[in-house]
């Protein structure tokens, strides 16, 4: 396991750097806004990947309910995890866009309330799992992890659903819908490599969680030996 | 407004969150197998 993370850890962070590159310099410049939509290739990404995060999540947590395994309730607390650190990054870039360009910071509109209610929910979900005392805890969060997935979709449809002050869907979003060639070959080169990036996190985390869950039990397992000598 | 410094600061803000992240976790990996190796001692 060592050696493959000491492989793909400067591999996924090289590939990160030059899609920045790709990016920064590489991507044509949007007519309308300028050297600043090259957000857009950090924004999206990490959108995506915490939105995939969020989806692995509510499968293992269902898997977790149905077959109470340790790894399932492991890979749920990782990538939970791992989307609220790219759900940040999506909210932190959002403003930093929004700000040139609408020149407000943030607005109460549709996307960007139920993204931010989105990483409040898995905010206390990660808080639910770190301080709740007793033995039910995995299955508390497995099935808060169910509920709150419901607002993925929601986050996902609400600039369709809805007029707001963020833009419609750059792509899959109708007629006049649409990147530029060149823009959208560096936009996938990027996703991919978010995507890279997200897949290393959750295996790093996930073995983490095995790691702590293992040392765990051995240390209730060495306490209940003590009492019973 | 000249935007440039808003596009260095998210480029910049989203590599120290993911360079940061992933430096949590190698930290933590690391003092997980030390207690893990302690308690293999302990035995």
């Amino acid at each position: 396991m060592k050696k493959l993370a000491l492989i793909s850890i400067p591999l996924t962070l090289a590939l990160l750097a030059f899609t920045s590159y790709l990016a920064l310099a590489v991507a044509p410049t949007e007519r309308t806004m300028g050297d600043v939509q090259r957000i857009f290739y950090y924004h999206v990404p990490s959108g995506w990947v915490a939105g995939l995060c969020f989806f692995v999540n509510f499968l293992a947590s269902a898997i977790y309910l149905w077959k109470r395994s340790e790894a399932s309730d492991a890979m749920a607390a990782a990538s939970a995890e791992v989307g609220v650190v790219f759900c940040t990054v999506l909210l932190i870039t959002g403003p930093l866009w929004a700000r040139p360009v609408w020149g407000i910071w943030w607005t109460w509109d549709a996307r960007l309330t139920t993204t931010l209610v989105l990483w409040l929910i898995y905010v206390s979900y990660l808080v639910l799992r770190r301080f709740a005392a007793g033995g039910q805890t995995q299955m508390l969060a497995a099935a808060f992890a169910i509920f709150g997935f419901a607002d993925v979709p929601i986050v996902y449809m609400s600039i369709r659903w809805f007029r707001t002050q963020h833009p419609s869907p750059v792509m899959g979003g109708g007629e006049n819908s649409g990147l530029d060639p060149a823009m959208l070959h560096v936009f996938l080169i990027n996703l991919a490599a978010f995507t890279v990036l997200g897949i290393l996190f959750v295996w790093l985390r996930y073995k983490l969680q095995m790691q702590e869950q293992a040392l765990e039990s051995a240390h209730a397992q060495a306490a209940l030996k003590g009492v019973s000598q | 407004m000249n935007p440039i410094p808003f596009l260095h600061a998210a480029y910049i803000v989203a590599w120290v969150v993911y360079v940061g992240y992933l430096g949590r976790i190698l930290l933590r990996m690391k003092k997980v197998e030390e207690e893990t190796k302690e308690m293999q001692r302990e035995k």
